[in-house]
This record gives structure tokens, C-alpha cells and sequence, in this order.
């Protein structure tokens, strides 16, 4: 017998299982009224319901070490943004490139437009899927990079976390090899808490159609340990800084 | 697994002697398990939730078979290979001749503590495979030759001195007992592991069946570097370790956030449901899971240690236990210290073997308030305590002490006889007499007794027993 059947076999014995009928309830086929409602609540949120929302954001953010910047536009956004890879310096050697993901909203930020970054490179990691030889090259312009772009699927206000699917484009390493890791959200992906998230993943009809995707990464707050005497310090392996910007609906 | 349960005494004696292990302990207990107890009183949906994420983590358990199947039927459909393996040496097998196959050099790991049970890194060494350990925790221990001493905080037994001096020594640093120094030098020693590496491998803290996903929670991030950047991921599961659907699976995970390290979640969560797509950019192009028993199934088999299935090892217990806290995790002579390791060391590795283990913890109960899930270690290991003392065929355990089992039994025998009894009692009175005592206190008791009186005082018989004393006031009136 091939060595799967077996271990099911000796679990089977092992659960004094007769049959093979499992109980109904293992797996939810349907959401709950309560789940209902909060779906209704989500999609339905207006700005003035997402107010109090950035105020948790606001004061979730120090604790966990994160940064919040709160934009009125994408223009804006452009600029801070532009200001702080002037601003911070690289980690690793001396010369400065940033690598964003090939994403709609971060598009919209043409940081390779704006006037002041002059010679920093900006790298993208949009990808076709038939070109190795482009994706070697993504790899070692995410690993020069001093700052990484994302974008995210959600935002959480209570936790500070952000949600991301993995697709083509959005590279996963843009968030976690560079030293410091920009996210840019629109103030409409905010959801109040983990129960908002989880009920979105499991009920909301195109997440549900999309699924987790092969990797679905959930990051609250930048690379942190306290290995050493219980002491914590930020930028163990992954970034060592979190940007978060929150663009104001229109 | 390898053990060194029996040496128990001899290490829990130099741990209470060090008083820098002392010092780290009391600082870990004090910091984390009041943290973690106060997130229990605040939870949002209540404190039902764990009552509720333990009959999860059981219906998941009593599943289990169903459980493996979807998940395993998932991770196929998405391009990920699965493998079962009933033995340690299955496991390791396993993991060799994959990285035969995909000639893997190099390899970066990420903390699991199912490797460290099956041996793992000893295996891909003797082929050659260089392997580095990247939680700082365990990349500090790997460096040092040591155990693991804490689940969640392998090296929390090594100041920050011994830490310096360490790393002066093996990467060449210039000396510093600065935390963040130190904790640079590691990371910078590190991220050239990780971009070299041909293959990462992680644990599973938690997979969920319904997706058809693992999950790995780190702070650091070494565990997404480990399973991102190398182009083979294998990962290795405890075969309990899976939840039935979502919700449930998310609720269990935050309380293991909170009882590992006081969060509401960790800094990163991972769901990994199989190898990077062809049009992604990044991510490993091969995804393998291996499912290990290695001694799972015959706990699942007794009804009496089902439940230490339902463990997620997030190590709250740790965090609160008065032995652990005193005694230190290598004690415990296994990858798995504290309370949880008191009772799956002797399940997996042998209870006659790890007997100390279960011998040794206070019963006192801390556990399974800390227990995110409220797990009942305390009665599982008087369960085990009744196994050494009547032994049991189907665990190969032989009973522990036999003159202890015969002491026992005469004096059951004595006990049911009033006559015998009382010749007994009156010898007693006569024979403490001539016992060295002071402030009507017995001091010593000889051989095989003296034990008893190591650290304390016994109180002398009455003169009078109280059936005695009864005749005497009743006055023969019944």
C-alpha cells in the first residue's frame, strides 16, 4: 500500500472511524446572520463611519512601530513619498533605488515623474511570465533596494494590518527584502477589525471566487525580535521602517 | 527524537544555581504571562472563545483523517506536492531526497519545532547540505551547539554577553552586548544565507483544511525570507496541526498569538497554499508539504491524551509554570520544554524514558488557565503518573518503582484490617519514640522513609487514636 493510504488508514484506525461519513458541520457552506449583516456593513460604510476608524489606526500605529501618513491625494502621497527616499538613507552600500509593485494605485504615483528624485532609480515588478532572464533581474532590484512599494488588499485599523493576496506584478519580497517598506492604501480598504477581514475572505463573492491565492501574507507592523535578553529591536530580517499612507477618499 | 531526560535532576539542580538563568526566567515570566492573560480578558467576542477554539481544535483532531485529505486534495490542485510520513526517519528521508533532486546546497530554515523533533539539520548536514537556522532565537543557539531552552524564545537562557562574545567568535564581529548591535550583525550575516539559499523549510503553526493552506507566523520575518526568496519551500507539519474551516481557523490563531507572545496577531502571518504561480514574479517554484506522525496516531488512539493533540505549541504554559520557571527549559531534555513538554516528551519519546518529566511538574494548574485553549495538562500528567505506577502494555510502560507498588499494596492490605491496624498503630507510638525529635516534632525517619523528612518535620502519632478517644467519651453507648 503507498504510504498516504496507509497514514490515513492508521489515522482511521486510530479514530475508531466505521464509515467514511464525516459530520455536516466540518466545513460552513453558508454565512451566518451576523456574518450577513457585517458584509452589509462593509460594503455599505460611508466616509464619515471610516473617521473613527482612522483615529484607532492612528492610535494602534506607535506600539507596534509603524509609521502613519495621512493624504488628502495622490499627489500628495507622490510627494511625501518622494520626500522620504530623499530623505532616509540605504543600509546596504551607498547608492539609492527604490522598487515598487506593478499595481493600479501605486502606478498613479509616477515617482518616476517627479522632478526631485533626479537620478534614483525606480524599478517596477511587473512580470508576463515568460521571460526568466526579467525575473532574475526583478530579484536583484528588489535585493538593491532601499525602499519597497506596496500597495495592499485591505487595512485594518485595530491591529494595523495589512492584507495582501499575492498576483502577478506584486512581487512578495517588495515588502519584505528592503529596509524599509512603503504601503499605500486607499482610506476605502479600511476594515475596523481581523473579524471584518475573515468574514470578507470567506463570504465576499470575489474573494471567495479569487480564493487566498497561493500566499496570502498578513503584516502588522515592520521586522521585529526580542531574541536577545527579551529586548526588542526593530529589523531582524525583514524592514527595519513600516510607511503606511492612507489616501483620503474623494 | 533525541532525549536526555534521565540527566533531569542533575540540569534542573545547575539551572536553580544560575542565577543569571534565574533572573532571565523570572524576567520572561513576569513580562509575557500577565500580558497574555489580560489580552484573554479583553478578547472581542469574549471569553467563550476559547472554550470554543478548543471544541474547533477538537472536532479538527476527530477528524482528522477528512482534515488531511481536503488539505492535501488542495494543495495538489495548486501545484504543491504532498508527502505523508509515518516515522521520523520517513520525514527526513523525504526532505533529503527532495533536496537530492533539486541539488540543494544551501538551505535556510525557519524556526519548526517538528524538525528538531525528527532531527533534521543533523540529516541534511551529514550529506554535505549546509544549514542555517534564521530565527535569531535559534540562528544564536545553532552558533552556540545548544538546545532550544524556550518554544517561542529559544535562547532566552543567554545573556547578552555570552551572545557578544559568541558572535566575536564565529562571525567575526567586533565585540558589543548591545541588542540592537548584535541583533544587525546576525541580520547582516543573514541576508546573505537568504539570497544564497536553494531551499527554505518552515514549520506550520496552524494549516487550514477548507483553503487548502499552511500557515507560519514569525516576527522577524525570517520565515516569509525563508519561503520566498529559495526556489524549493518544504514544510513540515505535526499531522494535527490543522484547522476544519476558516473562522475556526483564525480564531484558534489569534489566541496563539496571544498566548506565544502577547499579540493580538504576529508581526507576520503567512498562508501558503502552494508554489509561486508562472506569471508571478517572485516566490519558490516548488512547494512541498510533509505531514508527519511519528507517534501522533498512537495518541490519537487513547481517548485519555486525545486532547494533547489539540496543543498548538504557542507555549503560554511556559510562560506561567513554577517548575519551569525555576528549572529552565533544557531540563526538560527535549525539543519540547515546560508543562506541554512534560506530557508530549513521554508521549512521544517513551514515558518510562521521560518519567522525570512528569514527575516533576507541581500540578499546581497554571497551565491550563494560561492555556490559550484551556487544555487539561495538569490531569494528562496524573495520567501519565497512574501509567508509571501500574504500567501499561499498550504504552510499553513497565511500572516505575516496584518496591513502591509493593508498599502500596500492603498497606491497602493493612488498611483493611482493623486488627492488623492496630498492632501496627501501637507499634508505631512505641517505635517513634526512640526517632530524633524536638518540639514534639519527629526530625528524622530512617531508611527507606528518610526522604520524607529531608526538608521537614513529621508530626508524631496520638497517643489516642480518635476510635479510641470515641469509646472512651460514649462510654461503650452506641
Amino acid at each position: 500500500m503507498d504510504p498516504e493510504k496507509q497514514f490515513i488508514n492508521t489515522i482511521k484506525t486510530a479514530l475508531g472511524r466505521p464509515g467514511n461519513q464525516p459530520p455536516a458541520d466540518l466545513f460552513t457552506t453558508s454565512p451566518s446572520q451576523e456574518e450577513k449583516t457585517l458584509l452589509e456593513k462593509i460594503r455599505t460604510r460611508t466616509h464619515q463611519e471610516r473617521v473613527p476608524l482612522i483615529e484607532q489606526l492612528r492610535q494602534t500605529v506607535p506600539s507596534l512601530h509603524m509609521d502613519l501618513h495621512l493624504e488628502a491625494g495622490i499627489e500628495e502621497a507622490a510627494r511625501a513619498i518622494g520626500r522620504l527616499i530623499l530623505e532616509k538613507e540605504p543600509e546596504w552600500g551607498t547608492s539609492k533605488s527604490v522598487v515598487c509593485w506593478d499595481h493600479p494605485l501605486i502606478n498613479q504615483l509616477k515617482l518616476s515623474e517627479v522632478a526631485e528624485l533626479g537620478q534614483i532609480p525606480i524599478h517596477n515588478t511587473g512580470y508576463d511570465g515568460t521571460d526568466p532572464q526579467r525575473k532574475k533581474e526583478i530579484r536583484s532590484q528588489v535585493e538593491a533596494s532601499f525602499i519597497g512599494i506596496t500597495s495592499a488588499d485591505y487595512c485594518i485599523a485595530a491591529t494595523a494590518t495589512l492584507a495582501m493576496k499575492t498576483r502577478p506584478g506584486h512581487a512578495r519580497s517588495v515588502s519584505l527584502v528592503p529596509s524599509i517598506h512603503v504601503a499605500v492604501v486607499r482610506e476605502e480598504q479600511l476594515l475596523a477589525d481581523l473579524r471584518e477581514l475573515y468574514t470578507l475572505l470567506k463570504w465576499d463573492e470575489a474573494e471567495r471566487k479569487e480564493g487566498l491565492t497561493r500566499n496570502l501574507t498578513l503584516i502588522s507592523g515592520p521586522s521585529k525580535t526580542a531574541d536577545i535578553e527579551l529586548v526588542m529591536v526593530h529589523g531582524a530580517h525583514g524592514p527595519r521602517e513600516l510607511h503606511l499612507f492612507i489616501i483620503a477618499a474623494d | 527524537m533525541e532525549l536526555t531526560t534521565k540527566a533531569y535532576k542533575q540540569t534542573a539542580k545547575k539551572a536553580i544555581a544560575d542565577p543569571i538563568l534565574q533572573s532571565a526566567l523570572a524576567g520572561l515570566q513576569s513580562r509575557l504571562g500577565p500580558a497574555t492573560a489580560s489580552l484573554y480578558e479583553n478578547l472581542p467576542e469574549g471569553p467563550d472563545l476559547r472554550a470554543k477554539a478548543h471544541a474547533y481544535r477538537r472536532k479538527a483532531v476527530d477528524n482528522l483523517d477528512i482534515m488531511l485529505v481536503t488539505l492535501a486534495g488542495k494543495i495538489r490542485e495548486n501545484g504543491g506536492e504532498v508527502h505523508f510520513a509515518a516515522t521520523a526517519k520517513d520525514a527526513v528521508d523525504i526532505c533529503l531526497d527532495i533536496a537530492e533532486k533539486n541539488n540543494v546546497k544551501h538551505v535556510v530554515k525557519g524556526k519548526s519545532m517538528v524538525t528538531e523533533e525528527i532531527g533534521l539539520n543533523r540529516a541534511l548536514m551529514d550529506k554535505g547540505i549546509e544549514v542555517n537556522e534564521t530565527d535569531l532565537g535559534e540562528y544564536i543557539i545553532q552558533l552556540a551547539g545548544e538546545k532550544p531552552s524556550h518554544i517561542v524564545a529559544p535562547a532566552v537562557h543567554k545573556t547578552r554577553k555570552e551572545v557578544g562574545e559568541l558572535f566575536t567568535e564565529k562571525l567575526g564581529t567586533p565585540y558589543t552586548d548591545d541588542p540592537p548591535t548584535l541583533t544587525r550583525d546576525a541580520r547582516q550575516a543573514l541576508r546573505k544565507k537568504f539570497m544564497a539559499a536553494d531551499m527554505g523549510i518552515s514549520g506550520c503553526n496552524l494549516a487550514c483544511a477548507e483553503t487548502g493552506h499552511i500557515t507560519t507566523v514569525s516576527n522577524e520575518g525570517n520565515i516569509r525570507m525563508a519561503t520566498t526568496l529559495p526556489r524549493v519551500h518544504v514544510a513540515f507539519m505535526g499531522m494535527e496541526r490543522i484547522a476544519a474551516n476558516l473562522e475556526e481557523h483564525q480564531a484558534i490563531l489569534r489566541l496563539m498569538s496571544m498566548g506565544a507572545a502577547a499579540q493580538q496577531i504576529g508581526g507576520y502571518v503567512s498562508y501558503i497554499g502552494g508554489p509561486a504561480a508562472v506569471d508571478h514574479a517572485d516566490g519558490p517554484q516548488a512547494f512541498h508539504l510533509v505531514i508527519v506522525d511519528n507517534g501522533r496516531s498512537r495518541i490519537l488512539a487513547d481517548e485519555e491524551f486525545r486532547e494533547m493533540l489539540c496543543c498548538i505549541r504557542c507555549g503560554a504554559c511556559l510562560n506561567v509554570c513554577p517548575v519551569y520557571g525555576k528549572i529552565g527549559g533544557h531540563s526538560y531534555g527535549s525539543a519540547y520544554t515546560g508543562p506541554v513538554g512534560a506530557v508530549v516528551t513521554p508521549l512521544l519519546g517513551g514515558i518510562n524514558e521521560a518519567s522525570h518529566l512528569c514527575q516533576g511538574e507541581s500540578l499546581c494548574g497554571a497551565c491550563r488557565v494560561a492555556c490559550p485553549l484551556n487544555l487539561n495538562l495538569p490531569r494528562m500528567l496524573l495520567a501519565l503518573r497512574a501509567k508509571l505506577s501500574e504500567g501499561d502494555p499498550r504504552w510499553n510502560v513497565k511500572p516505575k518503582s516496584r518496591p513502591e507498588k509493593m508498599l502500596f499494596q500492603v498497606w491497602s492490605r493493612i488498611n483493611q484490617n482493623r486488627k492488623v491496624y492496630d498492632i501496627l498503630l501501637k507499634l508505631g507510638r512505641l517505635i517513634q519514640k526512640i526517632m530524633p525529635s524536638s518540639n514534639h516534632m519527629i526530625r528524622r525517619l530512617p531508611w527507606p522513609f528518610s526522604g520524607w523528612t529531608q526538608s521537614r518535620d513529621m508530626k508524631p502519632l496520638a497517643g489516642k487514636t480518635f476510635m479510641e478517644l470515641w469509646k472512651e467519651h460514649q462510654g461503650g453507648r452506641s
